[in-house]
């Protein structure tokens, strides 16, 4: 069989999607759902009534006033009261509470007389984002009501003046601002940055069953024929505007469905989503012909692309991150793509400021070029041997 | 067939498998040095900040320096106005802005309460956290040394003085994880979900490929075999398998990130045995419904994102949904997780967690008795179309 009668017989890379079930559900629900999953989870957003316990060994009237201030925060909530330490302890390691508050013996006798008690909080800082909330919440509610202790006990022997008094019990106020989430929205924080992680992983791993697809057919010899390029990029192109779709459907989802701020150029950040998606198929290309075997290039990818949140710098931020993480970050199209999705969402800063970013994400040409090299070798190889 | 020639043809099977290998051995070792690199520094340190001094006083320059001084902040910058600040802070890429108010110690002296303002880039929430627990602490400090200068002035002694600034007071305590490290909080928990998901990678890469030899009409060695003796000889390989890489991760992996090791042996042990049953015989179950061996990692991919999210360390279980709470009840990775970090991270012991592994315990019977279901089927299956 000639090379060259080949193209008229090749169905379309659309009917082979259309056939396939797999690549059909990785091309169509299967994205959507997992985004809309990962929504779910943190849809909340914030996280409201933390469970805490307190061992009161007072039982004033004092004590139980800042058992009520802990509870009254919409953050915490007092699940149990503890006879003792040990049991508080034990409900702290067995994860039943989050934080375990002992109000000492005589505290409200002590305070009275002007020899300050001090409540000990402890709190489980193995879940550290769970931990740094319920620190700063305790810290608000006790603040705010030794503020009130403070301000009563001023009225009463300092001055008549309630500013005074206030003055005299918080002498500098303070007021905390976390820009561009205002509401310290997890769903925003956290969202918007799994959804794309999630959507690097679709994109090269569907880009690796999609070739691996042809071992199955007629081998990958056949398949590319005499113009490997053109064979290649015949069949990556549907891949390509399916996932921009569903890069463009996630945005519209959180910026405009969901309503958060986007301060930036939708334009320009749809555009900045092309290029990321032609960069990871890119490397998923070059990914399956490294290795032209579907399940160790499935694995390949999944080394390459599950951990990739961890790099994107939004959890742990990347100018904290050693030489190595930072040049395994370098070569995750999807870093470069949320630098540029924070800046025009969030920060709305002009389009010239993301200019390394997009640079960088050019430079993923050098995988393609990679790929296609070794996709005409695959070609040739193969032809030869067959002649 | 005898039990020695069923271990034999078993172990020719996974170790003539180079895309198991690849997953099983490959994946936990390159897992192991890469999830770790980003957060080799443990935490975000000198964030870098721009100062807004509207006052302009000595207080309030001393205030710049003590915010400066903490090993969270470092004020880079300093601007006029605060549109100045928030250009400074794009330009830059900075990560906060501190503001003292005009009048700031002219207020102070005459006992009214000034408003410092803290503000901090909640687009990422560690560097918000960090930024705002660096401002916060020197603010209080300063606030504090007001209130006892305050006092000295109105004629008490410094010793009192220095006790009597507050009404009560609060000592904070971080438990398990006292230095908020990041590899302390993410890779216990993250080593237990790489185990997981290679197991059953690994187990549904063997199966798959199986599926495709049968598919392709081949004779595999286990059809003339009581499934049961099947099922167990395969477990207990994989079981094997998994028990050195446990030790790896448990072990050397710990002890090279200075990862806290509270457990015992003896409750590790007893602790993986449900664990990593209940999972490879989860993957025999999945591997019978896969048609082709990537088939297996595609799908365990895909489910890690949300096993992370959902799983309780990262974002409160009591937040998210309970369709997707339920779902997660039949991943062992989930109540694994848990409990490999309540009993090695924070020192529970194994009664503490005995809910946990009797939740694994279902889980190994669910699917020990589902993954034997299917083996027999398909053994029968075969027989059949062999008749």
């Amino acid at each position: 069989m000639l090379p060259e009668t080949r193209p008229e017989k090749t169905p379309s890379e659309w009917h082979n999607i259309l056939t396939d079930p797999w690549l059909l559900s990785l091309v169509s629900w299967l994205p959507p759902v997992c985004f809309l999953i990962v929504y779910a989870i943190f849809a909340q957003g914030l996280a409201r009534d933390l469970p805490i316990g307190i061992v009161d060994l007072d039982h004033s009237k004092l004590s139980r006033q800042m058992s009520r201030y802990y509870d009254a925060s919409p953050t915490l909530s007092v699940q149990n009261h503890y006879p003792s330490l040990e049991e508080g302890f034990s409900a702290l390691r067995k994860c039943d509470i989050y934080s375990l508050v002992l109000l000492p013996d005589d505290m409200e006798k002590n305070a009275i007389r002007g020899n300050p008690p001090q409540v000990e909080a402890f709190y489980n800082n193995q879940f550290l984002l769970i931990g740094k909330l319920i620190k700063s919440e305790i810290l608000m509610a006790h603040s705010t009501l030794v503020a009130q202790l403070d301000t009563v006990k001023n009225l009463s022997s300092k001055t008549t003046i309630i500013s005074q008094a206030i003055g005299d019990a918080v002498p500098i106020g303070s007021q905390m601002t976390p820009l561009f989430n205002l509401n310290k929205s997890y769903a925003q924080f956290l969202v918007s940055a799994i959804i794309p992680a999630t959507w690097q992983i679709f994109i090269v791993i569907t880009t690796v069953l999609c070739i691996a697809a042809e071992l199955r057919r007629e081998g990958l010899a056949v398949w590319l024929g005499t113009h490997p390029a053109h064979a290649l990029f015949r069949k990556l192109l549907p891949y390509t505007l399916l996932f921009w779709l569903h890069g463009i459907s996630f945005l519209v989802g959180m910026f405009v469905f969901l309503g958060w701020p986007m301060h930036g150029n939708f334009g320009f950040l749809v555009l900045c989503q092309l290029l990321t998606v032609c960069a990871c198929q890119a490397v998923g290309s070059l990914i399956f012909f490294l290795s032209k075997d579907p399940a160790r290039s499935i694995g390949l990818a999944a080394a390459y692309t599950a951990p990739a949140l961890a790099f994107m710098g939004v959890t742990f931020p990347a100018t904290n991150m050693n030489d190595p993480a930072t040049v395994w970050r370098s070569i995750l199209p999807i870093s470069h793509y949320i630098d540029i999705q924070i800046a025009q969402t969030n920060y709305g800063v002009p389009i010239s400021m993301s200019q390394s970013q997009l640079e960088s994400l050019a430079l993923f040409i050098l995988p393609g070029l990679l790929a296609l090299v070794l996709a005409g070798r695959t070609a040739q190889t193969k032809n030869r041997v067959k002649t | 067939m005898k039990l020695f020639d069923l271990i034999a043809a078993e172990l020719r099977a996974i170790f003539t498998n180079d895309a198991l290998i690849l997953t099983v051995f490959g994946g936990v070792i390159f897992y192991s040095f890469l999830y770790p690199l980003p957060y080799e520094k443990e935490l975000p340190r000198e964030q870098t900040v721009v100062a807004v001094d509207l006052d302009g006083s000595q207080l309030s320059r001393r205030l710049i320096r003590m915010v400066n001084a903490t090993p969270q902040v470092d004020i880079v910058r300093q601007a006029y106005t605060l549109a100045e600040a928030k250009e400074q802070m794009l330009d830059n890429k900075l990560a906060g802005i501190l503001v003292i108010p005009a009048h700031f110690y002219r207020d102070i002296l005459q006992g009214n309460s000034p408003t410092v303002s803290y503000s901090g880039d909640a687009s990422y929430f560690l560097v918000y956290s960090t930024v705002l627990e660096g401002m916060v602490a020197a603010g209080k400090t300063l606030a504090a040394e007001v209130s006892v200068t305050r006092l000295l002035m109105s004629g008490q002694t410094m010793e009192l003085a220095k006790k009597q600034y507050s009404a009560v007071t609060l000592g904070l305590h971080a438990m398990f994880n006292e230095a908020g490290g990041y590899v302390n909080y993410v890779i216990p928990a993250v080593f237990v979900l790489i185990l997981h998901q290679t197991l059953v990678m690994g187990v549904g890469i063997l199966a798959g490929r199986q599926n495709e030899q049968l598919a392709a009409g081949e004779k595999l060695y286990w059809q003339d075999v009581p499934a049961s003796a099947l099922l167990l000889v395969r477990a207990v390989l994989f079981f094997a398998m998994y028990v050195v890489l446990s030790l790896y991760y448990y072990g050397v992996s710990f002890e090279m990130y200075d990862i806290p090791r509270l457990a015992s042996i003896k409750d590790l042990a007893l602790l993986s045995v449900p664990f990593l049953f209940s999972t490879i015989f989860l993957g025999i179950t999945l591997g019978n419904f896969l048609p082709r061996r990537e088939i297996a990692s595609l799908i365990v991919l895909l489910s890690s994102m949300p096993i992370v999210f959902a799983c309780g360390f990262i974002w409160p279980a009591s937040a998210i949904p309970s369709p997707i709470l339920t779902a997660m009840l039949f991943i062992p990775a989930v109540p694994a997780i848990k409990a490999f970090v309540l009993l090695n991270q924070m020192g529970a012991d194994f009664y503490q967690i005995k809910s946990l592994v009797s939740h694994l315990l279902l889980l190994t019977l669910l699917y020990g008795s589902s993954a034997y279901i299917v083996l027999k089927l398909k053994m029968w299956k075969g027989k059949t179309e062999k008749i």
